[in-house]
């Protein structure tokens, strides 16, 4: 599914609430403070739209929390703390040659055929997409299965487009003013 | 059978609601090429190992589902008696569809007559291959049209030829899941629809997820290439992002977003005031520049009445101004 208007319109409201935090220090001129503002904001914005209903929301709100705890609260007020807060995993640490190599052993061990061979190696390709995928999307490591995962990562898309064309769209008008 | 009860409420507990999938045997009965077979029976043990662990369940979704395994056995009991069992599936036809909730589930459960040997490796997972060419010609060829009894399990009529164990079961119905948002994210993604899902290869999911992921990784670009562009073409635009709204909304109610709308000079004395604004008078700018731009023209061309309330709720901070130039305009 598209963005639709009314996404963009919410995202707008709740972006443009989040810059008027900037406001008072609007004298911040370097050009990366200000990006840092916007971007900051653009991401509570949309992350904010979810209410803590997805768990890439809660992990991006927690990102930004970490950079500027003051905007995040601002922006939230009407949210409660509990459900901004990502269920940690239970995450066993292995070492990562030991199992690697444990696991050359067991594929030695076992009798391969060339259909075999080659399932493995597509299913070993799949899992590190899939790990790779965790990465890009926040809150990936909070993922329990893949399931979720794709969902996440489906509603993540959405709200990104939504963003992107906000953005572009505003850009474009200012650039559009001024060159007249 | 006591043994019924706890398959049931073991396959109850392990089946998300998917509700009832009535997956028709039809096209099971193809020939499997006893090649294909072995590589084929070659994931489902693999996965029973991972179970209890999250696999990327689309890598084996493609090949286990329509031609999974019949030799599963069903239940734990066929591993202790396997020899029993094995007879009395042979009498008892196929029943490889078995219904997890009949009575007689456990005598019906699909497993050739080698599967004796087969029940005991299943579980452990660790299959050899050379069973699996003997059990191909010992499947069953008959449909099952097992009557579904009325139990208050999830009922999922499985294919012919897949396993009906729990474990499966619900690993199938996770695989489906996938497969599902697996399709919605390639609609959504552009470019993916060349890349075919339900092809069932494993190679074809790797792609698009490969896909997926350089897509969000180009939005996320985007959102901060946009972001720098925006603090650095105006100093003010981004913080008075009101003004830019009035001549926004409407092309965003539209869900188009038309540039003439901004046909605004108000930019211009953006790039006046620039000196002005870092000094104290900054403050007030925004409220000068609606007066500024009734000067200009067309700026509220689109705004038409109606989104004067609009503008009303989204502005801040000079609300009362918009509807007063949107009528000076008209």
């Amino acid at each position: 599914m598209q963005p639709t208007s009314s996404m963009n319109k919410e995202f707008l409201k709740k972006w443009q609430m989040g810059l008027q935090i900037f406001r008072p220090s609007i004298d911040n001129t370097s050009v990366s403070e200000r990006k840092r503002a916007i971007k900051l904001s653009a991401d509570v914005a949309m992350a904010s739209l979810r209410k803590g209903t997805t768990c890439w929301s809660r992990a991006l709100i927690q990102k930004t929390a970490s950079e500027d705890n003051f905007l995040v609260r601002q922006m939230l007020s009407g949210i409660k703390e509990e459900t901004l807060i990502n269920k940690k995993l239970p995450k066993v640490m292995c070492h990562r040659k030991i199992v690697r190599r444990s696991k050359k052993i067991l594929m030695r061990r076992k009798s391969r055929s060339a259909m075999e061979e080659v399932a493995a190696k597509a299913k070993k390709l799949v899992k590190r997409k899939t790990q790779g995928l965790r990465n890009a999307v926040p809150g990936g490591e909070f993922m329990s299965n893949n399931v979720l995962l794709i969902q996440e990562t489906l509603d993540y898309i959405v709200s990104l487009q939504t963003q992107v064309n906000v953005m572009r769209s505003i850009v474009d008008a200012a650039a559009a003013g001024i060159e007249r | 059978m006591d043994l019924t009860g706890g398959f049931g409420a073991r396959y109850d507990g392990g089946q998300e609601a998917t509700g009832l999938e009535s997956l028709h045997l039809g096209d099971e009965l193809r020939q499997l090429p006893p090649d294909g077979f072995t590589a084929l029976l070659e994931l489902p043990p693999t996965q029973a190992l991972k179970l209890l662990h999250f696999t990327d369940s689309p890598s084996s979704s493609p090949q286990a589902a329509p031609i999974a395994p019949p030799s599963f056995a069903s239940n734990l009991a066929l591993m202790e008696r396997p020899a029993r069992f094995s007879t009395e599936h042979q009498q008892n036809g196929t029943n490889l569809s078995g219904e997890t909730t009949t009575s007689s589930s456990v005598k019906t459960e699909p497993a050739e007559t080698n599967s004796s040997s087969q029940a005991v490796n299943n579980r452990s997972g660790k299959r050899k291959d050379s069973d699996n060419k003997p059990k191909s010609s010992t499947k069953k060829k008959n449909k099952s049209s097992e009557e579904k009894e009325k139990l208050p399990y999830v009922h999922v009529r499985a294919r012919r030829g897949q396993a009906t164990d729990s474990h499966s079961l619900a690993e199938r119905a996770r695989r489906e899941k996938i497969n599902a948002r697996m399709k919605l994210l390639q609609e959504l993604v552009p470019g993916c629809d060349k890349v075919c899902l339900s092809d069932t290869k494993i190679q074809g999911t790797a792609l698009v997820l490969d896909e997926i992921i350089n897509h969000v990784q180009s939005l996320q670009r985007q959102v901060e290439m946009l972001s720098m562009r925006l603090a650095s073409v105006n100093p003010r635009i981004d913080f008075n992002l009101d003004t830019i709204l009035a001549s926004e909304n409407g092309s965003l109610m539209d869900g188009s977003f038309n540039c003439t709308a901004m046909q605004v000079s108000w930019p211009h004395q953006v790039i006046e005031t620039e000196q002005p604004y870092h000094q104290h008078r900054q403050l007030q700018q925004p409220q000068q520049w609606p007066f500024d731009v009734l000067n200009q023209r067309a700026w509220g061309r689109e705004e038409d009445q109606d989104h004067g309330n609009d503008h009303n709720s989204l502005m801040v901070g000079s609300a009362n101004l918009h509807p007063n130039q949107v009528k000076m305009e008209l």
